[in-house]
Protein backbone atom coordinates (compact mmCIF):
# COMPACT_ATOMS: atom_id res chain seq x y z
CA UNK A 1 0.00 0.00 0.00
CA UNK A 2 1.56 3.39 -0.77
CA UNK A 3 2.05 5.85 1.90
CA UNK A 4 1.47 8.88 -1.36
CA UNK A 5 -1.50 10.07 -1.42
CA UNK A 6 -3.33 12.83 -3.04
CA UNK A 7 -2.83 15.78 -1.03
CA UNK A 8 -6.23 17.73 0.23
CA UNK A 9 -6.00 21.51 0.71
CA UNK A 10 -5.06 23.03 3.77
CA UNK A 11 -2.88 20.41 5.33
CA UNK A 12 0.44 20.15 6.69
CA UNK A 13 3.55 20.49 4.69
CA UNK A 14 4.12 16.97 4.72
CA UNK A 15 0.49 15.99 3.35
CA UNK A 16 0.48 18.99 1.19
CA UNK A 17 4.23 17.77 -0.90
CA UNK A 18 2.18 14.66 -1.32
CA UNK A 19 3.27 11.90 1.23
CA UNK A 20 1.03 11.46 4.33
CA UNK A 21 3.34 10.98 7.40
CA UNK A 22 2.04 7.90 9.45
CA UNK A 23 3.68 9.38 13.12
CA UNK A 24 1.28 8.80 16.44
CA UNK A 25 -1.38 11.90 16.63
CA UNK A 26 -0.90 11.97 20.21
CA UNK A 27 3.00 13.03 19.77
CA UNK A 28 3.73 16.43 21.01
CA UNK A 29 6.66 17.33 18.91
CA UNK A 30 4.66 16.27 16.11
CA UNK A 31 1.57 18.20 16.55
CA UNK A 32 3.73 21.14 17.75
CA UNK A 33 5.57 21.20 14.16
CA UNK A 34 2.73 20.50 12.31
CA UNK A 35 0.29 23.62 13.23
CA UNK A 36 -3.03 23.34 11.34
CA UNK A 37 -2.83 25.47 8.13
CA UNK A 38 -6.74 25.56 7.95
CA UNK A 39 -7.58 29.20 9.00
CA UNK A 40 -10.76 30.53 11.37
CA UNK A 41 -13.00 33.25 9.89
CA UNK A 42 -10.92 37.09 10.13
CA UNK A 43 -7.47 35.33 10.12
CA UNK A 44 -4.60 36.09 7.47
CA UNK A 45 -2.32 34.07 8.95
CA UNK A 46 -2.21 30.84 10.84
CA UNK A 47 -2.04 30.80 14.64
CA UNK A 48 1.30 30.49 16.49
CA UNK A 49 1.75 27.16 17.64
CA UNK A 50 1.84 25.52 21.36
CA UNK A 51 5.57 26.18 21.45
CA UNK A 52 5.47 29.73 20.18
CA UNK A 53 2.62 30.45 23.01
CA UNK A 54 4.91 28.80 25.96
CA UNK A 55 7.78 30.76 24.74
CA UNK A 56 5.52 34.11 24.47
CA UNK A 57 4.50 32.85 28.21
CA UNK A 58 7.64 32.97 29.83
CA UNK A 59 8.73 36.09 28.80
CA UNK A 60 5.96 37.57 30.19
CA UNK A 61 6.66 35.60 33.45
CA UNK A 62 9.89 36.90 33.61
CA UNK A 63 8.91 40.51 32.99
CA UNK A 64 6.36 40.01 35.47
CA UNK A 65 9.59 39.13 37.93
CA UNK A 66 11.74 42.37 36.58
CA UNK A 67 8.43 44.34 37.31
CA UNK A 68 8.06 43.11 40.62
CA UNK A 69 11.90 43.45 41.49
CA UNK A 70 11.84 47.06 39.83
CA UNK A 71 9.14 48.01 42.13
CA UNK A 72 10.81 46.82 45.76
CA UNK A 73 14.33 49.71 44.72
CA UNK A 74 11.95 52.15 46.08
CA UNK A 75 14.17 54.46 47.57
CA UNK A 76 17.35 53.35 45.66
CA UNK A 77 16.98 54.65 42.36
CA UNK A 78 14.44 57.70 40.89
CA UNK A 79 10.87 57.28 41.87
CA UNK A 80 11.01 58.46 38.35
CA UNK A 81 12.99 55.94 36.80
CA UNK A 82 10.64 53.31 38.38
CA UNK A 83 7.83 55.16 37.06
CA UNK A 84 9.21 54.93 33.34
CA UNK A 85 10.28 51.25 33.68
CA UNK A 86 7.16 49.85 35.18
CA UNK A 87 5.09 51.46 32.43
CA UNK A 88 7.54 50.42 29.84
CA UNK A 89 7.04 46.40 30.80
CA UNK A 90 3.53 46.94 31.19
CA UNK A 91 3.17 48.20 27.84
CA UNK A 92 5.38 44.92 26.41
CA UNK A 93 3.09 42.65 28.57
CA UNK A 94 0.14 44.19 27.13
CA UNK A 95 1.31 44.58 23.53
CA UNK A 96 2.78 40.82 23.66
CA UNK A 97 -0.63 39.41 24.85
CA UNK A 98 -2.68 41.27 22.39
CA UNK A 99 -0.17 40.57 19.58
CA UNK A 100 -0.03 37.09 20.31
CA UNK A 101 -2.74 35.35 22.32
CA UNK A 102 -5.59 37.40 21.25
CA UNK A 103 -3.83 36.88 17.45
CA UNK A 104 -3.78 40.55 16.56
CA UNK A 105 -1.04 39.73 14.14
CA UNK A 106 -2.24 37.27 12.32
CA UNK A 107 -6.24 38.12 12.00
CA UNK A 108 -7.27 41.14 9.57
CA UNK A 109 -6.37 44.28 10.29
CA UNK A 110 -9.76 45.66 11.02
CA UNK A 111 -9.84 43.89 14.81
CA UNK A 112 -6.54 45.51 15.68
CA UNK A 113 -7.68 48.96 14.55
CA UNK A 114 -10.56 48.81 16.71
CA UNK A 115 -8.76 48.27 19.42
CA UNK A 116 -5.97 50.46 19.28
CA UNK A 117 -9.15 53.26 19.32
CA UNK A 118 -10.19 51.70 22.40
CA UNK A 119 -6.80 51.30 23.92
CA UNK A 120 -5.42 54.69 22.47
CA UNK A 121 -8.73 56.58 22.84
CA UNK A 122 -9.20 55.26 26.26
CA UNK A 123 -5.49 57.03 28.10
CA UNK A 124 -5.86 59.82 26.27
CA UNK A 125 -9.72 60.76 27.31
CA UNK A 126 -8.74 60.41 30.33
CA UNK A 127 -5.35 62.14 30.69
CA UNK A 128 -7.65 65.11 29.76
CA UNK A 129 -10.36 64.15 32.43
CA UNK A 130 -8.01 63.68 34.75
CA UNK A 131 -5.48 66.94 33.89
CA UNK A 132 -9.02 68.89 34.61
CA UNK A 133 -10.10 67.66 37.94
CA UNK A 134 -7.20 67.41 39.44
CA UNK A 135 -6.67 71.20 38.80
CA UNK A 136 -10.44 71.90 40.09
CA UNK A 137 -9.85 69.44 42.86
CA UNK A 138 -6.84 71.17 44.09
CA UNK A 139 -8.25 74.44 43.86
CA UNK A 140 -10.67 73.55 45.86
CA UNK B 1 -32.62 42.99 -9.98
CA UNK B 2 -29.87 40.43 -10.20
CA UNK B 3 -27.84 42.89 -7.43
CA UNK B 4 -31.18 43.07 -4.86
CA UNK B 5 -31.47 39.12 -5.36
CA UNK B 6 -27.54 39.08 -4.46
CA UNK B 7 -28.05 41.42 -1.62
CA UNK B 8 -31.08 39.00 -0.31
CA UNK B 9 -28.83 35.81 -0.83
CA UNK B 10 -25.44 37.46 1.41
CA UNK B 11 -28.64 39.42 4.16
CA UNK B 12 -29.80 35.19 4.74
CA UNK B 13 -26.58 34.31 4.54
CA UNK B 14 -25.61 36.61 7.56
CA UNK B 15 -29.01 36.50 9.72
CA UNK B 16 -27.94 32.55 9.90
CA UNK B 17 -25.44 33.57 12.00
CA UNK B 18 -21.95 32.16 12.46
CA UNK B 19 -22.95 28.50 12.59
CA UNK B 20 -25.55 26.43 10.88
CA UNK B 21 -27.10 23.84 11.76
CA UNK B 22 -25.93 21.04 9.60
CA UNK B 23 -26.39 17.34 9.60
CA UNK B 24 -25.83 16.24 13.53
CA UNK B 25 -22.68 18.93 13.29
CA UNK B 26 -22.21 22.38 12.97
CA UNK B 27 -20.42 24.53 9.66
CA UNK B 28 -18.90 27.96 9.97
CA UNK B 29 -20.39 30.30 7.96
CA UNK B 30 -17.63 31.52 5.75
CA UNK B 31 -16.20 35.23 6.62
CA UNK B 32 -16.81 36.44 2.54
CA UNK B 33 -20.37 35.60 3.29
CA UNK B 34 -20.94 38.47 5.61
CA UNK B 35 -21.10 42.06 4.92
CA UNK B 36 -18.07 42.88 6.58
CA UNK B 37 -15.90 39.98 5.41
CA UNK B 38 -15.20 39.43 8.66
CA UNK B 39 -17.00 36.88 11.42
CA UNK B 40 -19.94 38.78 13.25
CA UNK B 41 -19.58 37.19 16.98
CA UNK B 42 -15.43 38.16 16.81
CA UNK B 43 -16.07 41.71 15.05
CA UNK B 44 -18.83 42.31 18.05
CA UNK B 45 -16.41 40.64 20.99
CA UNK B 46 -13.74 43.36 19.38
CA UNK B 47 -16.05 46.05 19.54
CA UNK B 48 -17.14 45.30 22.87
CA UNK B 49 -13.35 45.15 23.92
CA UNK B 50 -12.91 48.39 22.47
CA UNK B 51 -15.94 50.17 24.89
CA UNK B 52 -14.68 47.79 27.65
CA UNK B 53 -10.93 49.58 27.31
CA UNK B 54 -13.28 53.03 27.84
CA UNK B 55 -14.97 51.67 30.59
CA UNK B 56 -11.76 50.28 32.51
CA UNK B 57 -10.41 53.57 31.96
CA UNK B 58 -12.77 55.85 33.64
CA UNK B 59 -12.39 53.52 36.80
CA UNK B 60 -8.20 54.06 36.56
CA UNK B 61 -8.31 57.10 36.39
CA UNK B 62 -11.07 57.57 39.13
CA UNK B 63 -8.85 55.81 40.82
CA UNK B 64 -5.34 57.79 40.64
CA UNK B 65 -7.77 60.89 40.50
CA UNK B 66 -8.70 60.25 44.50
CA UNK B 67 -5.89 58.12 45.29
CA UNK B 68 -3.70 60.57 46.96
CA UNK B 69 -6.90 63.40 47.57
CA UNK B 70 -5.42 65.28 51.38
CA UNK B 71 -7.64 64.86 54.31
CA UNK B 72 -8.49 61.22 53.51
CA UNK B 73 -8.84 59.38 56.90
CA UNK B 74 -8.41 55.48 57.38
CA UNK B 75 -5.66 52.89 55.34
CA UNK B 76 -3.74 54.10 52.54
CA UNK B 77 -2.51 51.69 49.80
CA UNK B 78 0.96 51.37 51.39
CA UNK B 79 -0.79 50.48 54.79
CA UNK B 80 -2.92 47.47 53.30
CA UNK B 81 -1.30 46.21 49.84
CA UNK B 82 0.45 42.97 50.37
CA UNK B 83 2.41 43.10 47.18
CA UNK B 84 3.74 39.48 47.52
CA UNK B 85 0.62 37.69 47.53
CA UNK B 86 -0.90 39.85 44.49
CA UNK B 87 2.16 39.26 42.44
CA UNK B 88 1.55 35.24 42.72
CA UNK B 89 -2.32 35.73 42.04
CA UNK B 90 -1.29 38.05 38.77
CA UNK B 91 0.97 35.60 37.94
CA UNK B 92 -1.60 32.83 38.22
CA UNK B 93 -3.84 35.18 35.73
CA UNK B 94 -1.57 35.64 33.38
CA UNK B 95 -0.65 31.69 33.02
CA UNK B 96 -4.30 31.31 32.46
CA UNK B 97 -4.12 32.66 29.00
CA UNK B 98 -1.41 30.56 28.15
CA UNK B 99 -3.88 27.86 29.05
CA UNK B 100 -6.51 29.28 27.12
CA UNK B 101 -4.40 29.51 23.87
CA UNK B 102 -3.51 26.29 24.35
CA UNK B 103 -7.17 25.07 24.46
CA UNK B 104 -7.81 27.37 21.45
CA UNK B 105 -5.17 25.43 19.60
CA UNK B 106 -6.26 22.12 20.64
CA UNK B 107 -10.26 21.96 19.63
CA UNK B 108 -8.63 23.70 16.01
CA UNK B 109 -6.94 20.69 15.99
CA UNK B 110 -10.10 18.21 17.05
CA UNK B 111 -8.32 17.16 20.37
CA UNK B 112 -11.40 17.77 22.26
CA UNK B 113 -9.28 15.87 25.17
CA UNK B 114 -6.55 18.20 25.72
CA UNK B 115 -9.08 20.96 25.19
CA UNK B 116 -10.98 20.10 27.92
CA UNK B 117 -7.84 19.99 29.97
CA UNK B 118 -6.61 23.78 29.23
CA UNK B 119 -10.05 25.27 29.20
CA UNK B 120 -10.83 23.80 32.90
CA UNK B 121 -7.55 24.53 33.50
CA UNK B 122 -8.07 28.34 32.78
CA UNK B 123 -11.55 28.48 34.87
CA UNK B 124 -9.48 26.93 37.68
CA UNK B 125 -6.49 29.24 37.07
CA UNK B 126 -9.65 32.10 36.89
CA UNK B 127 -10.90 30.79 40.03
CA UNK B 128 -7.86 30.86 41.83
CA UNK B 129 -7.26 34.66 41.35
CA UNK B 130 -10.92 35.25 42.72
CA UNK B 131 -10.19 32.99 45.29
CA UNK B 132 -7.18 35.39 46.03
CA UNK B 133 -9.20 38.92 45.52
CA UNK B 134 -11.82 37.53 48.05
CA UNK B 135 -8.70 37.13 50.43
CA UNK B 136 -7.45 40.35 49.67
CA UNK B 137 -10.61 42.23 50.36
CA UNK B 138 -11.28 40.24 53.49
CA UNK B 139 -7.70 41.48 55.00
CA UNK B 140 -8.34 44.88 53.68
CA UNK B 141 -11.40 44.93 55.93
CA UNK B 142 -9.67 43.82 58.86
CA UNK B 143 -6.98 46.45 58.60
CA UNK B 144 -10.02 49.10 58.21
CA UNK B 145 -10.35 49.86 54.89
CA UNK B 146 -13.97 49.13 53.85
CA UNK B 147 -15.91 50.65 50.17
CA UNK B 148 -17.15 53.51 52.42
CA UNK B 149 -13.83 54.25 54.51
CA UNK B 150 -12.11 56.92 51.98
CA UNK B 151 -12.02 57.77 48.35
CA UNK B 152 -8.96 55.44 47.94
CA UNK B 153 -11.40 52.63 49.20
CA UNK B 154 -14.12 53.60 47.11
CA UNK B 155 -12.31 53.68 43.79
CA UNK B 156 -10.08 50.31 45.14
CA UNK B 157 -12.85 48.22 45.68
CA UNK B 158 -14.71 49.55 42.50
CA UNK B 159 -12.36 49.37 40.29
CA UNK B 160 -11.22 45.90 41.16
CA UNK B 161 -14.47 44.55 42.02
CA UNK B 162 -15.74 45.35 38.43
CA UNK B 163 -12.64 43.45 37.59
CA UNK B 164 -12.89 40.47 39.10
CA UNK B 165 -17.21 40.31 37.73
CA UNK B 166 -15.08 40.27 34.71
CA UNK B 167 -13.42 36.96 35.17
CA UNK B 168 -16.22 35.74 36.95
CA UNK B 169 -18.42 35.93 34.03
CA UNK B 170 -15.32 34.47 31.74
CA UNK B 171 -15.12 31.18 34.16
CA UNK B 172 -18.88 30.72 33.91
CA UNK B 173 -18.27 30.97 29.64
CA UNK B 174 -15.56 28.59 30.24
CA UNK B 175 -17.40 26.23 32.79
CA UNK B 176 -20.21 26.31 29.93
CA UNK B 177 -17.77 25.74 26.89
CA UNK B 178 -16.59 22.68 28.98
CA UNK B 179 -20.04 21.61 29.60
CA UNK B 180 -20.64 21.42 25.75
CA UNK B 181 -17.48 19.79 25.04
CA UNK B 182 -18.02 16.74 27.88
CA UNK B 183 -21.94 16.33 25.67
CA UNK B 184 -20.09 16.20 22.53
CA UNK B 185 -22.16 19.18 21.44
CA UNK B 186 -18.72 21.33 21.00
CA UNK B 187 -16.65 20.46 17.53
CA UNK B 188 -13.77 21.41 15.80
CA UNK B 189 -15.96 23.77 13.34
CA UNK B 190 -16.93 25.41 16.60
CA UNK B 191 -13.18 26.64 17.23
CA UNK B 192 -14.77 29.99 16.86
CA UNK B 193 -16.40 29.87 19.57
CA UNK B 194 -14.18 29.09 21.52
CA UNK B 195 -11.29 31.91 20.28
CA UNK B 196 -14.12 34.55 20.85
CA UNK B 197 -14.37 33.47 24.85
CA UNK B 198 -10.53 33.30 24.84
CA UNK B 199 -10.94 37.03 23.53
CA UNK B 200 -12.64 38.45 26.01
CA UNK B 201 -10.26 36.20 28.75
CA UNK B 202 -7.68 37.54 27.05
CA UNK B 203 -8.80 41.25 28.05
CA UNK B 204 -9.20 40.34 31.21
CA UNK B 205 -5.92 40.06 31.71
CA UNK B 206 -4.56 42.78 29.72
CA UNK B 207 -6.98 45.03 32.01
CA UNK B 208 -5.09 43.17 34.76
CA UNK B 209 -1.66 44.11 33.69
CA UNK B 210 -2.33 47.41 33.71
CA UNK B 211 -4.29 47.29 37.32
CA UNK B 212 -1.71 45.63 38.48
CA UNK B 213 0.77 48.02 37.47
CA UNK B 214 -0.73 51.30 38.13
CA UNK B 215 -2.78 50.84 41.47
CA UNK B 216 0.23 48.35 43.16
CA UNK B 217 3.04 48.96 41.90
CA UNK B 218 3.70 52.37 40.50
CA UNK B 219 5.20 54.11 43.88
CA UNK B 220 2.71 56.11 46.00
Amino acid sequence: MSDVTEAPEGTSPDVEAGRVVDLPQGDLAYRMSHAPANLLPGELRAHPDPYQYVVVAVVLAVITAIEIAVSYMEGDIPDAVIVVLLLVMMAVKFFLVASWFMHLRTDRPVFRRLFIMGAIAAPLLYLVVLATLHGVLAGS
Amino acid sequence: MATVEQSHGELEAGAAGELVPGAGDHTLVQPDETHTGVANAKLGMWLFLASDCLFFGAFIATFLLYRDRAGQTGPTPSDVFNIPFTSVTSFVLLMSSLTMVLALAAIQRGDHRRFRVWVMATALFGATFIGGQIFEFTEFTRKGLNIDTNLFGSSFYVLTGLHGAHVTVGIIWLLSLWGLSMQNRLTQGDAERVEVAGLYWHFVDVVWIVIFTVIYLLPK
